[in-house]
């Protein structure tokens, strides 16, 4: 039973990672741009398709593979920031609008490009890190939990250490007010919409080899993602990661000891309890919103 | 002449909002733009620091044109602008607010110093350096406004009501920081004020707004005797 305990944690772990990466990419995005990213499940798909390509198809490496997945997807990120989103910046609903029709259309070019059959990725490693007869760790689940927490880590150093992270937290906060500190909206849009796009496509990328890779995966990982920042308190960083490990503790758990669908229900439950109790979310504060 | 505003008009959408608007501000000087609400005092402000294009006119600082420019872009010239409401950034620290005001600075050095300066001018905000800016009261959130547009390095200081909301006492106390700043580091201010008296006492020269047109202005000593402006503005 212990072991059993030892492994749903290792799971969970590996679990809040990849959906933190995604949810606070998403997050981001929201409180720069003011701009909820329906796109976001289908940003982790092309990283995942980055992976299919590089890796599957053309046998480069493993990790060159998860880069150009990262700054491919980061620079769809800046191509949806100049082309869909800084258009109807004056439109508060104008972002959301676009960002769905902007995920048909990836939707619609991984089918064209890959057909909708599952893509088969070679695994990377077979190695397993034993921890007990029952307690196991596959090395390749490793590579998306140490990169959630460098790359998390690097993002808060990078938001609370660097001028350029005030300059991004301070439009979040104040749009007008960070242009008069000499603050171009433009770029700090493009910052925000190209780590919010790269932490999704990295997501993917490392979680390709683990997962089915089709071209509507992105769909339960939005609404995970949704759940997620919902719970969190939107536009909060540190209430997304918090609610990403509840999250993921909570549905690794269920699916372990019930099923899936489930932990699916009891996820949505959670959400609304937390939307219940406290309708800004565990981080949220009321003026936000 | 640091700035000079020549027949400018601004509207928001296809309203207008000031219309044929002509001042100037001298180094060293404290302008004042006085009048009620809805006048255009803040529309003025707003279209000197490019956060609402001009519709016609020109503006020039120091010789140079600066109208049609983002706000972003005016703040490098040396102009800052201490918004209607503070308007800090409440979830950062005090500190990260004030090195914000520096964001288009590279001389690292000068900034070390001049956050110095600015911690011995508003010994309160160093003792709240690390605090979330939110937490800090009215008058210290006008002292951290203040502070942030300080650390811009202007050479020219846009003031939109730093009265406003504030208790008798601290508005004092704003007040005597407004004439500090000018005297000592000899830097021009531009002041908007609904507080007509105190905008009065500390201004050089004043400008009247009504319905978005100026047809009067003056030396602020000259305009606090002038029975319009006594009658409209200073309830006497």
């Amino acid at each position: 039973m212990i072991e059993l305990l030892a492994q749903t944690c290792l799971n969970a772990v590996y679990a809040a990672s990849y959906i933190s990466l995604v949810a606070v990419g998403l997050v981001l995005i929201f409180g720069v741009m003011g701009v909820i990213n329906f796109a976001h499940g289908e940003l982790f798909m092309a990283g995942a398709y980055a992976v299919v390509t590089f890796y599957a198809d053309l046998h480069l490496p493993f990790l060159v593979a998860v880069a150009l997945g990262l700054v491919f997807v980061g620079c769809l990120g800046l191509l949806m920031e100049r082309a869909l989103f800084r258009p109807l910046r004056d439109n508060p609903l104008g972002g959301l609008v676009a960002s769905i029709g902007f995920l048909m259309i990836l939707q619609a070019l991984a089918v064209l490009g890959y057909g909708v059959r599952m893509e088969h990725i070679p695994p990377v490693t077979q190695e397993v890190i034993v921890f007990s007869d029952k307690v196991r760790l596959p090395l390749s689940r490793l590579f998306v939990i140490i990169a959630a927490v460098v790359l998390l880590g690097a993002l808060w150093y990078f938001l609370k250490r660097t001028k350029f992270g005030w300059a991004l937290r301070a439009s979040a906060q104040d749009p007008e007010a960070a242009e008069l500190q000499g603050i171009s909206i433009n770029q700090t849009a493009r910052i925000a919409m190209f780590i919010g796009a790269g932490l999704a496509g990295i997501a993917g990328a490392l979680t390709a080899p683990l997962v089915s890779v089709n071209p509507h995966m992105g769909h339960s990982v939005i609404v995970t993602a949704f759940i997620v920042i919902i719970v969190g308190g939107v536009g909060s960083l540190e209430g997304a990661v918090l609610a990403s490990v509840v999250y993921a503790v909570v549905h690794t758990f269920v699916t372990t000891f019930y099923d899936g669908v489930i932990a699916d229900i009891v996820g949505l439950s959670l959400m609304l309890l937390v939307l219940i109790v406290k309708p800004t979310g565990l981080f949220g504060s009321a003026d936000r919103a | 002449m640091l700035l000079e505003l020549k027949g400018v008009s601004a509207a928001y959408g296809k309203i207008t909002a000031i219309r044929d608007i002509s001042m100037t501000v001298d180094q060293g000087q404290i302008v004042t733009i006085i009048g009620g609400n809805g006048a255009g005092k803040t529309t003025t402000l707003r279209a000197m620091s490019g956060m609402l294009p001009v519709t016609a006119g020109e503006i020039t600082f120091e010789g140079k044109r600066i109208d049609g420019l983002p706000a972003s872009k005016v703040v490098a010239h040396g102009i800052a602008h201490v918004p209607e409401g503070r308007r800090i950034f409440p979830d950062m620290t005090v500190e990260e607010n004030l090195r914000t005001g520096a964001f288009l600075r590279k001389d690292m050095d000068a900034i070390a110093t001049d956050l110095a300066t600015v911690y011995r001018k508003f010994p309160r905000l160093q003792e709240r350096r690390g605090q979330r800016a939110q937490t800090l009261s009215g008058g210290e959130q006008q002292m951290l406004a203040i502070g942030r547009a300080l650390m811009s390095k202007p050479r020219l200081l846009l003031m939109d009501e730093p009265s406003m909301g504030l208790a008798p006492v601290i508005v004092d106390e704003i007040a005597e920081i407004i004439r500090e700043i000018n005297q000592q580091q000899g830097l021009a201010v531009v002041l908007v004020e609904q507080n007509a008296e105190l905008a009065l006492e500390l201004a050089d020269h004043a400008y009247v707004l009504e319905t978005g047109n100026c047809n009067l202005n003056g030396p602020a000593s000259e305009l606090h005797e002038n029975d319009h402006v006594r009658a409209a503005y200073l309830g006497i």
